[in-house]
């Protein structure tokens, strides 16, 4: 989903910064297993990373915000669950009331040291590409005011507004596509720079920039 | 389903425990996921992959302008050559803070971070606070880490958007000139690396 609430970029009334010294990796053993369900689970469950973003994205908004960062992964990991055909709705409500259901083996999960491999080996987003770059370092240019009602990453903050190519990061695979389809694309990536005062008025630091990484379809040439 | 509101970690209420041991009750007795592969991808970012990673490379860097000139142009295979790599590391970038520029990271849309070299990302990074005010007012965000950019130096954001991922290479402290890189690689925190700190001078 595009125009939705975890596009926080520029938002006001979220508080001061939460910090918290000598804070453990997981805060709670229930935060350790939907980390690592999520992990070990992509793969059987056939979703990619962008669709899963996309889920995440689909939250009602003011549900979104009194989620923690692992409460909206489970959330999403049972909505997944359950879309994908994995579990039902209901064995899953039965079981968290403690009730035991049937439930037969239907898939082969990934084995440990196969899991570990995987987060060792990554998983390169590049991709190569044919088409030529329709832009080069040096270039300005505008992201376009597009409100797809589907998965993208180009934030609102920056919509409208022009800056500056500062890189070109070559072929990657399109979200906006691959999270709806699992079309990887894929489209070139640049790494767009915007003054603070463009994106925030004239009261913004006059040095200050932000860097945003967008895809060649969220961009138009500038004057 | 019954969603728990408690922003507070330590305390989950049982039905959010419940729901967990739920799904994963499901998905393994389904044959989705191992139980043990939950543990081992626990025990890699626990035991295994944390910020001291990250810390090693700017100390080597600090140290050895060869690296850092590697490390600038490639970081992926810079830290590869010091044995970081992996998921959400595969294209990594090194931006350098200079008396002219400071830098910092966020992932406004999601909670991106450079897992192979900072391992899982600390809670504010997470935070709706970090991730909406960090473009709009970092230097706010920065005096609440303690961090006061002079005016006239730059604040440069990277949001994370993409599948690019940003590590700070934090000024060397002053002062430092005979340490070694294991002594080095001690003043390095986290926060440096990020952005939202710097190298501590002792």
């Amino acid at each position: 989903m595009t125009n939705a609430i975890h596009d926080m970029g520029g938002m006001h009334g979220f508080g001061a910064m939460p910090r918290q010294d000598n804070e453990p990796v997981f805060n709670a053993d229930w935060e350790r297993t939907v980390f690592g369900l999520m992990m070990a689970g992509m793969g059987t469950l056939q979703v990619n990373l962008d669709f899963v973003r996309s889920q995440m994205e689909a939250t009602p908004p003011a549900e979104y915000v009194k989620l923690s960062y692992y409460q909206l992964w489970l959330h999403t990991l049972e909505k997944m669950a359950v879309d994908k055909g994995a579990v039902s709705a209901e064995d899953l409500a039965a079981l968290a009331q403690g009730r035991d259901v049937a439930l037969d083996k239907t898939a082969d999960p990934i084995p440990p040291d196969a899991l570990a491999g995987v987060m060792a080996a990554g998983a390169d987003a590049a991709r190569p590409l044919e088409a030529p770059a329709r832009f080069k370092v040096g270039d300005r240019v505008r992201a376009k005011t597009d409100s797809p009602a589907t998965h993208t990453r180009l934030p609102r903050y920056v919509r409208g507004h022009a800056g500056e190519i500062i890189r070109d990061a070559g072929g990657q695979i399109y979200p906006d596509t691959n999270a709806v389809t699992g079309d990887e694309g894929p489209e070139r990536l640049y790494s767009v720079r915007f003054t603070a005062r463009e994106l925030w008025g004239d009261e913004a630091n006059a040095k200050d920039t932000v860097i945003v990484d967008l895809w060649e379809p969220y961009l138009e040439a500038a004057e | 389903m019954p969603h728990d509101h408690d922003h507070d970690h330590t305390e989950p209420p049982s039905d959010l425990t419940l729901r967990v041991k739920a799904l994963e009750t499901a998905l393994t007795r389904k044959g989705y996921v191992d139980p043990e592969a939950i543990d081992a991808v626990v025990d890699i970012f626990e035991n295994q992959v944390g910020p001291r990673n990250g810390a090693k490379v700017v100390a080597k860097a600090w140290s050895d302008p060869a690296f850092k000139e590697r490390l600038l142009e490639d970081a992926s295979a810079a830290c590869a050559e010091l044995g970081f790599a992996g998921l959400q590391g595969e294209q990594l970038k090194a931006v350098e803070n200079t008396k002219d520029v400071h830098n910092m990271v966020v992932c406004t849309l999601c909670s991106c971070y450079p897992w192979p070299v900072l391992g899982l990302p600390p809670s504010w990074y997470k935070s709706h606070a970090y991730r909406s005010r960090s473009v709009i007012e970092p230097r706010a965000v920065l005096q609440e880490f303690g961090i006061e950019v002079p005016d006239g130096k730059e604040v440069r954001v990277w949001d994370s958007t993409a599948e690019l991922r940003y590590l700070v290479l934090p000024e060397r402290p002053e002062g430092t000139e005979g340490l070694s890189e294991d002594e080095l690689a001690d003043l390095v925190t986290r926060d440096s690396m990020i952005g939202t700190g710097v190298a501590q001078a002792s």
